[in-house]
């Protein structure tokens, strides 16, 4: 049997996780500048790939591409076209179809909310979004006033996480990067008027997000941590 | 669950122009298969759904890279989720989360037999090759493999040194090579 060369010996333990975290990334920068190394880890990515046909598919959370779509909104490539978020109105009409609806909060909130289509929330008025992981787990409840420009964030069960805070942002396809609306989390209700310079169609549209940053929030003034619960706003009342 | 790979190719390309739709289309067809294959290696779904975020992040940034002739789409996008669930497996090992309950159980679809009558051309052959290695040898191949298994774990699981886990893996993949014509 032929024996491995060094090569690709290094390949084979980089593919196959058999290296610390500081090895591995020494042999991911090495990846992008030695291409015999390159061509040594995809030839065996590529040998070994079939073994992923014997892993069981699991469904994401619900929410979860919400919260991705609010990571890749603004950034290259492309601009956003047809913003394709999951919105809230179909998000409740699932779970009203949905057995075993977890959660006294959610529920309440599908009965409150999910009774009539809406195509385009009006320019005026209370709008309403769940920020969530998943149907099962409100974190924050956010009151939007249009007539006023405020909102009010309501704490409801956000995973508590010690030295980090939450940090709310807007995202939109009309912006070219997801605007601060500050910290929130740190009490029950949060009230603020930081949506002065927004237009109502923009907030209206919008996808709220969740993100987690470093205690006094995010040091660049965009989301540098994992964006863990995100929603859209729909009408509150009729 | 089985996927067109000329569809997956299609929508790479497109996604790799912006399109927005075309993201959310193939978030909906492969993010099931990414997370399992995440959740193999990081056994925790609160890790694993911020892995899958991840991913598909660097997926957005990356879909141009993407060379529908150099293989299966959804081999390329799994291994861009297998690079990330290690690296924050490998990341959070070192602050030791060993303690950390496993929270969640991933079936091993190898023991369902519903899966292995999709078993594909490729997986099939090798498949043949891993059976021609010694159980054990191929058991660890597969750990590693699927489970993220480090050195250490693997040399305590199977009750050899570890430079055993080493000498042995290195083998069971230039055994391997040599089986699959290569």
């Amino acid at each position: 049997m032929n024996e491995l060369t060094p090569i690709e010996a290094l390949a084979a333990d980089y593919v196959l996780g058999q290296l610390d975290a500081s090895e591995r990334s020494a042999v991911a920068a090495r990846l992008q500048r030695e291409p015999a190394l390159r061509a040594a880890v995809e030839a065996w990515e590529r040998r070994l790939a079939p073994l992923n046909d014997l892993t069981v598919s699991v469904a994401p959370s619900t929410d979860l591409f919400a919260a991705i779509e609010a990571r890749t909104s603004g950034s290259p490539p492309g601009t956003a076209a047809d913003g394709n978020v999951v919105d809230l109105t179909r998000r409740l009409r699932r779970w009203r179809t949905a057995t075993g609806l977890a959660g006294a909060l959610a529920a309440s909130l599908v009965i409150a909310l999910a009774v009539r289509e809406i195509d385009r929330p009006p320019a005026t008025g209370n709008l309403v979004a769940v920020l969530q992981k998943d149907a099962a787990s409100p974190a924050f409840v956010l009151t939007v006033d249009l007539s006023a420009k405020a909102f009010t964030v309501r704490s409801v069960a956000p995973e508590r996480q010690a030295d980090k805070s939450y940090e709310l942002w807007l995202v939109s396809d009309k912006l070219p990067a997801p605007r601060s609306l500050g910290l929130v989390g740190q009490s029950e209700f949060d009230t603020r008027r930081a949506l002065a310079g927004y237009d109502p169609a923009v907030i209206a549209n919008a996808t709220f997000a969740v993100s987690v940053e470093p205690k006094g929030g995010s040091p660049t003034g965009q989301p540098t941590g994992a964006v863990v619960y995100a929603g859209k706003l729909i009408q509150a009342t009729p | 669950m089985t996927f067109d790979r000329t569809d997956l190719a299609v929508l790479l390309t497109r996604v790799a122009t912006g399109d927005r739709a075309a993201f959310s289309a193939l978030y909906r067809a492969a993010a099931p298969k990414l997370l399992g294959v995440i959740l193999r290696i990081l056994n925790r779904r609160d890790l694993a759904e911020e892995v899958l975020q991840e991913v598909f992040v660097r997926i957005w940034d990356r879909a141009g890279d993407f060379d529908a002739g150099a293989g299966a789409p959804l081999a390329w996008l799994s291994t861009i989720a297998r690079n990330r669930a290690l690296d924050s497996l490998r990341r959070r090992r070192e602050t030791s989360i060993e303690d950390e309950p496993a929270a969640f159980e991933v079936p091993d679809a190898a023991d369902d037999p519903a899966v292995q009558a999709e078993r594909s051309a490729d997986l099939k052959r090798l498949m043949g090759c891993l059976e021609t290695l010694d159980e054990d040898k191929r058991r660890m191949v597969l750990l590693a493999y699927h489970q993220g298994l480090s050195r250490d774990e693997l040399a305590a699981r199977f009750n050899v040194p570890v430079g055993t886990v080493k000498t042995w893996l290195h083998r069971s993949l230039a055994r391997l090579k040599e089986c699959l014509g290569e």
